[in-house]
């Protein structure tokens, strides 16, 4: 797993979750830390953080669940290569 | 300043006047549909309209109307409606969760057919009056859709008043989602000298649009849906003590559209069965799916051609009325029951939506386990389920499923039943 992906999704979610913990496999809507519009918001952090355009495909609300999935999701896209310089 | 054209050119025999205007850039085809449910809201002076359409998806918008409108007017109405709204809309992929294996042929003409036989009468816009035999077919499926509820869950059932408070509607968010649907209840404010003026007023004048200063209030309006009145009559209670709850209600329920077809496919006055789901996340969402499955199970029992579809609602005018239908189609908050009524289209006679705690939150309804109560709702367009079975199965009784005959016959068998009872009371009379 890409670490600094991995940091950078953390940190995006954390202000959310009221000072409790979440474990990399936790479902962060099931967990009810925040409400549906995070869903878009996180999309938008995506794409913007990262600097690639998500497809339709990609919009698949599982890919969207967990940390674990969500760096997956965007390893994918950039082939693991984003470092804390940006993509290579 | 430029103005439209008359519209012959565009459609042949047409007495409107065409204004054709160019998107700033295209919008993918996938949300074409999102273009055109907001084109009718965006003035009254629009009459109609095509979408222009190409390999890019939709470049512009033909708008037609009774007057010539300005052009940049309708650019600038057409754009900031599309660019706000549908274009920081993503692409969701279109989600089948369920498909029925009949494929039966949809009878074209059906809506003429009923009216022909005077089994519906349009009254007005989005309109219409219903007779047989409609009404034995709203009975049955009503009946049907409670029972499969029933046997499922402890069920409580309300008639609900047909107004519903304005504040109740505020509480729901439905004044900042739907503004466009919205239908106030006022009336003649409360004083002697108003109706004095009313009726000299208009003694022998028409009515017209000067008595709404006379009316100075909003405080009701007529209910959009049902689960609203379900959600403020659980208003500051605390749940889940005793299990989930679950409350089913059937009434009218009304949407101003800015047009409605010619069929039933779309009224303004029409009748919601609603189910409404209250417990935590887990048990509202199997809840739900439990009731899309043996919803299905009586879709494929009888025959019925159709599908089961991620869908949202028809949010609009908000800032954040892109982000609110992205998060629905991508959280698959909102499935949609679809059937054919046409050999190419559909209509959606059922929604299952899941809220969340938005409602637990909005109402304050707390949940015994700490926290809001977590939401789900199902709910059928009873008059669009009968015109979708209608569709698909036609006018004559015996070409219907077994189910639906039987309980036609046990209708009948009933009044026949009442009819003697009736007379035999009449004859014995002293």
């Amino acid at each position: 797993m890409n670490g600094f992906v991995h940091t950078r999704v953390h940190d995006f979610i954390k202000p959310k979750l009221g000072g409790r913990s979440l474990s990399d496999d936790d479902d962060i809507f099931a967990l009810g830390y925040v409400n549906s519009l995070f869903a878009v918001q996180l999309v938008r952090f995506i794409q913007r953080e990262f600097d690639f355009e998500l497809t339709s495909e990609d919009m698949d609300f599982d890919n969207f669940r967990t940390v674990d999935r969500i760096v997956r999701l965007i390893d994918s896209k950039t082939g693991a290569r984003t470092t804390p310089e940006g993509r290579l | 300043m430029t103005r439209s054209e008359p519209a012959e050119a565009v459609r042949p025999s047409s007495s409107l006047f065409a204004t054709r205007i160019a998107l700033r850039s295209p919008i993918p085809l996938p949300l074409a549909d999102e273009v055109e449910r907001r084109i009718l809201f965006l003035s009254s002076d629009f009459a109609d309209f095509d979408l222009v359409t190409g390999p890019v998806g939709v470049t512009g918008v033909t708008v037609y109307s009774a007057e010539p409108l300005d052009d940049a007017e309708v650019t600038r109405k057409v754009n900031t409606a599309v660019d706000t709204e549908v274009r920081p809309q993503f692409v969701t992929p279109a989600k089948v969760v369920w498909r029925s294996p009949v494929e039966r042929e949809v009878i074209e003409g059906s809506f003429e057919k009923l009216a022909r036989a005077g089994a519906v009468i349009q009254t007005g816009e989005g309109q219409i009056a219903m007779g047989e035999p409609l009404l034995t077919l709203f009975q049955y499926f009503d009946r049907a859709l409670v029972e499969l509820l029933k046997s499922s869950f402890k069920v409580q059932q309300y008639q609900y008043p047909t107004l519903i408070s304005t504040a109740t509607l505020q509480e729901a968010g439905y004044i900042t989602a739907f503004p466009h649907h919205l239908l106030f209840v006022t009336r003649l404010h409360n004083d002697i000298d108003v109706y004095r003026e009313i009726q000299s007023t208009y003694a022998d004048a028409p009515l017209d649009e000067a008595l709404l200063q006379s009316c100075r209030n909003v405080d009701y309006c007529l209910p959009p849906t049902m689960c609203y009145h379900t959600f403020s009559q659980y208003q500051g209670r605390t749940v889940g003590a005793d299990g989930p709850h679950v409350v089913t209600a059937l009434g009218k329920s009304f949407r101003f559209e800015a047009g409605y077809a010619t069929t039933m496919e779309r009224l303004w006055d029409f009748t919601i069965r609603e189910m409404v789901f209250m417990g935590t996340r887990a048990e509202v969402l199997g809840m739900r799916e439990l009731m899309m499955t043996k919803i299905f199970d009586l879709m494929r029992q009888l025959g019925m051609s159709g599908h089961c579809e991620v869908g949202n609602d028809p949010f609009f005018g908000s800032a954040d009325t892109s982000d609110r239908i992205v998060s629905q189609r991508m959280m698959e908050l909102k499935y949609e029951l679809r059937l054919p009524v046409g050999s190419d289209r559909t209509i959606s006679v059922g929604s299952f939506n899941f809220h969340n705690d938005l409602f637990g939150r909005s109402f304050g309804i707390e949940h015994g386990d700490g926290g809001p109560v977590s939401s789900a709702c199902v709910g059928f367009g009873m008059e669009r389920l009968v015109y979708a079975f209608l569709c698909q199965f036609g006018l004559d009784e015996r070409n219907w499923p077994a189910a639906v005959r039987s309980h036609v016959q046990g209708q009948a068998q009933t009044l026949h039943n009442q009819r003697i009872g009736n007379e035999v009371c009449i004859n014995e009379r002293p």
